[in-house]
């Protein structure tokens, strides 16, 4: 990402930042403080992930004044957020404390300054966000926040009147008389490897609080993880067993590795085998479907097959048996298929 | 009879006019890698020059004919294979213009794009590639912002215009792939100088692996054929010359008894 227009030394502690924070921050909103355009640009809004959603801090440097650390704007809701200590205040030193000395020692020419007070200042403010949701008057969540609270990670939000207490692994919680409504979020990483349609969560025994649940989520979910990736390798040996038979794949999803297309051809007749991979593979066999190169429809669509789900399959072959398999029944049923075509339609 | 390519050469010194599967292997085990792939911004620019209007082999259907049809069936396959791939359309004559500028992943809209496209009347005169490779480096940039990646594919059909183009030596932001139509070599041509120079271009362009391929044959299911094996992921493709597709699916005691029109090898000359 470049960041043309901004003076060198907020580019590099904006770059930093962007590249060390823990999760993806967003940048938007880039302006210029001055009315003349000569000093460059020096603010900018900041979307910084935070309890499944985002919260919104203003970080205004100033381009005249480039030695001095940049004021942060927080949130219209978040009034009550003083991260700084007050004159005279006292307790919750070390927090502020912390943050006051990255101010008051600012270094604009050290690039991870701003991540410091970012990190600091995210830290401060779920701990006032702890504190809000302590002071909701609910028997129920304040016994669940006490025997959850030694885990670690958890993140609390309030806003406008709802509460949330989130996970690392991210469960959304609300306050309602028995079983409490659990959904399951995923980050980004691991949704690109296991899809959270796909998870069983166990059943809520009445009676039960979040400290007893979590261990047999947690515990499930692992045991659940742990299945699916392996079963991703399955697909992924199975797609190349097919290559010595059908050729290097067109294209193949390398990462859940659900879907392979082949060109292939049948005399000089050409055209595109595809091949989609379930869940269930490979209790449950590849989808397939053809598609013709060479012909078109009248109205500008290609020629298609149906998707073939019949044909021989045990998912105790290994993968090139599975390979050969395919392979025979797709040399009989692209003679059908190159029929079909030319049928309606001939060769050029 | 063609000769061989030389190593790396992509045939270079001697174009192949074989209709049938490239004969050298995979080149090695495939394997498939868990890096992640991006979506590709596809522009197809067609050759616009008067040597487009040429006849195909088939009586009626010109070689801009035969394109409009190739590009739809390359789109719908690319497509189909992942829908999220994106296209926008350019024409060459002189030099470069836009012809659909907005990258679009709706089929209707590159209908609408190649039943746009027209022949100019009158020869371009020469062919010049910098504009084209700049408006694909401008474009390369956005795409990559998106966390896409940009190819350009070239169809090109003049047989006496060599193209240049004057690109630094290591920008290499997009993928070229070129398909390459052109009439039999005579005395009053030059297809071998015009494809040596279209190599020229892709390898020094090309941010992956690009594919060049060449008829003088005429006949549109070679173009198709050719097309569809540009459908390759440019992020998972072989170097050219280990190419093994498309593979003919037969019975296994059938590839010797030769009983269909499997491979036929025609000589260029």
């Amino acid at each position: 990402m470049a960041f043309d227009g901004f003076p060198p030394f907020i580019s590099a502690q904006l770059h930093y930042l962007i590249n060390h924070f823990p999760d993806k921050i967003k940048v938007e909103q880039v302006l210029s403080g001055g009315k003349s355009y000569t000093g460059g640009l020096d603010r900018f809004t900041l979307l910084i992930p935070y309890c499944l959603d985002h919260i919104k801090w203003d970080v205004i440097y100033n381009a005249e004044f480039p030695l001095a650390p940049p004021d942060i704007i927080f949130g219209r809701e978040d009034e009550d957020f003083h991260p700084l200590p007050m004159a005279g205040g006292e307790g919750e030193g070390d927090l502020k404390s912390r943050t006051k000395n990255i101010l008051s020692d600012w270094k604009n020419k050290d690039p991870t300054r701003l991540l410091a007070l970012i990190l600091e200042l995210r830290d401060q403010y779920m701990s006032y966000q702890r504190d809000r949701v302590g002071e909701v008057d609910d028997d129920r969540l304040k016994f669940e926040i006490n025997t959850i609270c030694s885990r670690e990670g958890i993140e609390m939000h309030i806003s406008s009147g709802s509460e949330k207490i989130i996970y690392p692994v991210g469960r959304k919680y609300a306050s309602t008389p028995s079983a409490p409504r659990l959904k399951l979020m995923s980050t980004s990483e691991l949704r690109a490897l296991f899809s959270i349609d796909d998870v069983k969560l166990p059943s809520w025994l009445d009676g039960m609080c979040m400290a007893e649940y979590l261990p047999h989520l947690e515990e499930s979910l692992e045991k659940q993880v742990l299945e699916a990736v392996s079963l991703i390798d399955i697909r992924r040996r199975f797609i190349e067993a097919l290559a010595p038979l059908f050729g290097r794949p067109l294209e193949a999803d390398p990462v859940f590795c659900r879907k392979a297309t082949f060109l292939a051809s049948s005399g000089s007749f050409v055209f595109l085998a595809h091949f989609l991979m379930s869940t269930q593979f490979p209790k449950q066999q590849p989808t397939l479907m053809l598609q013709s190169s060479q012909h078109i429809s009248p109205q500008g669509f290609p020629k298609k097959s149906p998707f073939l789900t019949e044909y021989p399959w045990s998912p105790r072959w290994d993968v090139s048996q599975m390979a050969e398999r395919i392979f025979d029944f797709l040399v009989e049923e692209s003679l059908n298929f190159k029929r079909f075509c030319n049928e309606s339609q001939p060769q050029h | 009879m063609s000769s061989m390519p030389k190593e790396g050469h992509r045939g270079k010194t001697k174009m192949e006019d074989i209709e049938g599967d490239a004969s050298v292997g995979g080149g090695g085990r495939y394997t498939l890698k868990p890096t992640r792939i991006s979506n590709e911004d596809i522009i197809i620019c067609v050759d616009v020059d008067a040597e487009s209007l040429v006849e195909m082999k088939t009586a009626g259907i010109t070689r801009l004919d035969s394109i409009k049809q190739a590009i739809l069936l390359f789109v719908n396959s690319k497509l189909s294979i992942n829908p999220d791939h994106r296209f926008a359309f350019a024409t060459l004559s002189k030099s470069a213009s836009w012809l659909r500028k907005e990258f679009s992943s709706d089929v209707e809209s590159a209908i609408g794009a190649v039943r746009a496209l027209s022949a100019t009347t009158v020869s371009s005169g020469q062919a010049d590639l910098t504009s084209l490779f700049r408006l694909a480096a401008y474009e390369a940039k956005k795409s990559r912002a998106q966390n896409r990646i940009l190819r350009l594919i070239l169809i090109y059909c003049r047989s006496s215009v060599r193209p240049h183009h004057q690109w630094p030596v290591n920008q290499k932001l997009f993928t070229l792939d070129v398909m390459y139509l052109h009439d039999k070599p005579g005395p009053d041509n030059c297809p071998q100088a015009v494809y040596d120079a279209l190599v020229d271009a892709l390898e020094h362009v090309s941010e992956y692996e690009g594919y060049i391929h060449e008829s003088g044959h005429g006949l549109p299911r070679t173009l198709f054929r050719f097309m569809s094996m540009l459908l390759s992921h440019p992020q998972q493709r072989c170097p050219q010359d280990d190419c093994d597709i498309p593979k003919p699916l037969m019975k296994k005691s059938a590839e010797s008894a030769n009983g269909e029109d499997n491979v036929h090898v025609s000589p260029s000359q």
